[in-house]
């Protein structure tokens, strides 16, 4: 009874993760089909003769090497720079006194409520403005400032006791020395946890980027495999393999950081 | 270095912490705060330390007014209750942190390091991080980092509380040790009073805020100046028993014996007084002047006997050798040593006799 | 209780307590003010501006007339209406299987970072690529769904093409989209309810399934009512999965309107700023209401 209940329950979950994860399975096995293979019916699983064919007319046709740099280039500096505004208001909000102080920071929490598609008509104009439009600058500049990180990592600023700040303040240690030699160290899980999150935000991100990028040397990789969808028609194993291009890196990072992104993840919805 | 408060007063809002407290610590002394919690004890070390600013009065280090001087301009060190031990450092990078702030040389602030885990002994241990060392340990740690950057004073707030009790005993003679090796006035915070007696040359007993006896602790113990401090200091706790004040006599509460005590002031007939006596101070058989008790009960803490004894309706306790036989519900005879015997006033606390 | 007490204590206000924090401060409330505080202050104005130009800036002066504009363009209610519909089905859906999810995982299962992997695997995609993998999935000749459908004998469906199987293709994909995140709110919940709870009941002697219904689910209670309103947030702002199912198009005959598709169509297809703006106001309003609800369930339920 026990057992036949045991082997319902891994059955299901097995059943369940196959679901969820077979979107993935059929991306990358059928980009390494070739065209007939994968407009045959029945449809093949396993690709009968593997190629990497798609993969070199992706990166020939559409310049996937250049989404990638920009992706990464704009991810990289998303997250150092949201990184620091988040530490150094974290400190504030957590460790120095300032009247006006807690007022400040619950009108900051519930600035996390307005939604970012809000937003867009008038960035897009400060965007113009500063003529940014089609330089990566304009991906990176309206997204280091992050109410929700500054929040979770305050959080954690704030379980670090007293008693180390007062016992550093006694050793003659400034605010500033004591924030980057104490502090951020400490802090390394939430600070680890909140830049995986913005990276994976950054690498994901689609509507600003289809707002704000009109030559295709400036296009991230999500922009880039839709434009690419568009121009050149839909053969869906040239698709999948660029598919699989875009999202194998954050694969990659969530199978590393499995722990890190699942708990941040929590924190932040369960806030409060 | 000597330490001077001066009506040194801090106030959280209404309520007073700290009430126009004026002391003089000795230099190169163990200076013990003691009290209950809620004394303010703590509140006058965050100001000597100058976490907290001071409402009013003054401190003074020496011959210089240090009142208004933030924490890292006074050159103190501090050792928190929960060792603040810097979790991601190693200990050696824990004890050279205060140097690395004064931008002593590496190789200089290293040899310190060194030197000083020698005197607290935990040379051994220089590559380990806080978390792997045991409680006593990382107060070895933290004593030394306080003291790498040689300060005039050093503080520590219930420096043994986090520790067991058999490490506690331990600890406190290590705390003495390095005391007197390095020279340092230092003063430590504590509820403990065996704790107190047992290492500080001067204690300062506190309540409510408000100085009660300062002295070495066996002067605390032998001439409390009121009620509080008799109560507050000696274990077992000091036996209290009512009655009235009539003639000059002590007369327990709802009889008619009486004990004579030399009384320091008068006082009017039916002031109500509490008899305090130390365990110790009853002696049986009786020598000279007795009176009568019956025994309640008796049980040992190791060589001692206390017995339990009841004298008109109120149970007190004495050390009554073992030798001694003595049976439950027997009456007996007993006198009280000169020492040991107190008579305060009920309702202020005064000490009569 | 301290950091009250330390206010009380009355610290001087020096250059020095109001500069440092304010040189702490000034790069992250730079970049807020700059993006978030001033563009929502501004939409809001624009919202309210008659014929307003985004070249030239010029508008007639200020009235309702976007936003009678936008509650009378049938295409707006009907992104209301299919915004609404996505979250009927996509919300209580996911929901429920997540719950079942959670729930299988936080008993004592093998291999938990694996299965943990496979479910949470979606949240860290690209919507765009993934969504990719869908249209390919739902295609009408050589999908995988209709060749499934094909074994089991039923009539193959035009999924992307067929205006009236948009919605529901949308719904499965959102549905697959939205698991991985509420089944990690759910169990973040799990972890909060005191596994003496279930010893107890154990020992009581109660069966799995009474202890589910009798004792998980009320202690959860909370979890699953947050973790509806955050769907429910995250379902109104239905607009990306759009463009790589339908081309970037509102579904095959243009049925398929969203409240942020249409937001997104006045500004950036149509130019019409002002009633874009109008647009993301009413978009704001109903986050609004739905967070309102949450604070209120969180408050509720602060003291279990």
């Amino acid at each position: 009874m026990k057992n036949l209940k045991k082997s319902c329950i891994y059955l299901l979950l097995t059943i369940g993760a196959f679901i969820m994860v077979f979107p993935f399975i059929w991306m990358i096995l059928s980009s390494l089909k070739t065209a007939a293979e994968v407009n045959s019916i029945p449809p093949t699983f396993f690709p009968s003769s593997p190629t990497m064919e798609n993969y070199t007319y992706a990166l020939e046709k559409a310049p996937f090497l250049i989404y990638f740099r920009n992706s990464v280039i704009v991810t990289i500096a998303c997250v150092i720079c949201t990184q620091f505004t988040t530490i150094l208001a974290a400190f504030a909000f957590s460790r120095l006194k300032f009247p006006g102080r807690d007022l400040m920071f619950s009108l900051l929490l519930s600035m996390m409520m307005i939604p970012f598609e809000m937003l867009i008509i008038t960035n897009y104009q400060t965007i113009v403005g500063w003529n940014l439009v089609d330089n990566l600058a304009a991906l990176i500049i309206p997204f280091t400032s992050s109410v929700f990180y500054t929040y979770i990592l305050r959080n954690f600023f704030l379980s670090i006791p007293d008693s180390l700040y007062y016992s550093a303040r006694v050793d003659g240690a400034s605010n500033w020395k004591y924030l980057w030699r104490v502090m951020v160290p400490m802090a390394k899980p939430a600070l680890v946890t909140i830049g995986l999150l913005n990276a994976i935000t950054c690498w994901n991100s689609f509507l600003w980027t289809v707002l704000v990028t009109n030559k295709t040397e400036n296009r991230t990789l999500p922009f880039g495999l839709y434009a690419f969808m568009t121009s050149s028609g839909i053969r869906y194993e040239r698709l999948m393999a660029a598919a699989t291009i875009v999202v194998i890196p954050m694969i990659i990072l969530f199978i590393c950081f499995r722990k890190e992104i699942v708990t941040g993840v929590s924190r932040g919805g369960l806030k409060g | 270095m000597k330490i001077t408060l001066e009506h040194l007063t801090k106030k959280f809002g209404s309520t007073i912490a700290v009430n126009d407290l004026s002391i003089t610590m000795e230099s190169g002394k163990m200076i013990a705060l003691l009290g209950p919690s809620g004394c303010g004890k703590t509140t006058i070390l965050n100001m000597l330390s100058g976490i907290l600013p001071a409402t009013s009065g003054k401190i003074w280090f020496d011959d210089q007014d240090v009142t208004s001087l933030p924490p890292e301009k006074r050159n103190i060190g501090l050792v928190f209750q929960n060792y603040a031990l810097y979790p991601h450092m190693t200990v050696l990078e824990n004890i050279c942190f205060p140097l690395e702030i004064k931008k002593v040389p590496k190789k200089q602030r290293i040899a310190r390091a060194r030197e000083l885990a020698e005197l607290v002994r935990i040379s051994e241990y220089l590559d380990r991080k806080p978390a792997e060392l045991s409680g006593g340990q990382q107060q070895r740690v933290a004593i030394a980092r306080a003291l790498a950057k040689e300060p005039q004073l050093l503080l520590l707030d219930e420096p043994l509380s986090n520790l067991d009790a058999k490490l506690r005993v331990e600890m406190r003679e290590e705390i003495l040790r390095i005391q007197r090796a390095s020279n340092i006035t230092t003063i430590f915070v504590t509820h403990d009073q065996e704790e107190a007696s047992s290492i500080a040359d001067d204690v300062i007993l506190l309540k409510l805020g408000v100085l009660q006896q300062q002295g070495a602790a066996r002067t605390l113990y032998d001439e409390p100046v009121n009620f509080f401090a008799a109560d507050f200091l000696g274990a077992p706790p000091i036996n209290k028993l009512r009655g009235t004040v009539e003639n000059g006599a002590f007369v327990f509460e709802g009889s008619n014996v009486s004990l004579t005590l030399p009384l320091r002031r008068e006082v009017s007939n039916g002031t109500k007084a509490i008899l305090a006596l130390r365990a110790e101070s009853v002696v049986v058989p009786a020598d000279g002047a007795s009176l009568t008790a019956r025994v309640m009960n008796r049980y040992s803490i190791n060589k001692d006997e206390l017995s339990v004894l009841e004298i008109c309706g109120q149970q007190f306790r004495g050390f009554i050798s073992g030798d001694y036989p003595l049976s439950i519900g027997e009456e007996i005879c007993f006198s009280l040593k000169k020492r040991g015997v107190f008579l305060f006033v009920e309702e202020t606390g005064e000490r009569l006799a | 209780m301290i950091r009250r007490k330390e206010r009380q204590s009355g610290e001087k206000l020096t250059v020095r307590t109001i500069l440092e924090p304010t040189l702490f401060l000034a790069p992250f409330l730079i970049g807020l003010i700059l993006f978030t505080v001033y563009p929502f202050i501004n939409v809001i104005i624009i919202s309210f501006k008659q014929n307003y130009k985004i070249l030239t800036g010029a508008f007639s002066g200020f009235g309702l007339e976007n936003y009678q504009a936008v509650i009378s363009d049938p295409y707006f209610l009907s992104g209301l209406k299919n915004t609404f519909l996505y979250m009927l089905f996509v919300v209580p859906i996911a929901t429920a299987l997540s719950l079942l999810i959670a729930t299988m995982l936080n008993g004592n299962v093998k291999c938990k970072a694996l299965f943990q992997t496979c479910y949470f695997l979606p949240m860290v995609t690209s919507i765009t690529a993934v969504g990719l993998v869908w249209k390919w999935l739902y295609n009408y000749d050589y999908g995988l769904i209709n060749y499934l459908f094909s074994l089991f004998g039923i009539e193959p469906i035009n999924w992307l093409n067929n205006p009236k199987y948009n919605l529901p293709a949308l719904i499965i994909y959102g549905i697959w989209n939205m698991i991985p995140m509420t089944t990690i709110l759910l169990l973040a919940g799990f972890q909060n309810v005191n596994p003496q709870y279930y010893t107890a009941a154990r020992v009581d002697g109660a069966r799995s399934l009474r202890i589910f219904f009798r004792i998980t689910l009320p202690l959860l209670a909370p979890t699953i009512g947050l973790t509806l309103i955050i769907n429910m947030i995250t379902a109104s702002k239905v607009f990306s999965e759009l463009f790589p199912l339908f081309n970037g198009n509102p579904g095959a005959a243009y049925s398929l309107y969203t409240v942020v598709y249409y937001l997104y169509d006045m500004f950036f297809v149509k130019w019409k700023l002002g009633r874009a703006a109008a647009s993301a106001v009413i978009l704001f309003l109903i986050v609004l209401v739905l967070t309102m609800i949450q604070l209120f369930i969180q408050r509720k339920w602060k003291n279990y």
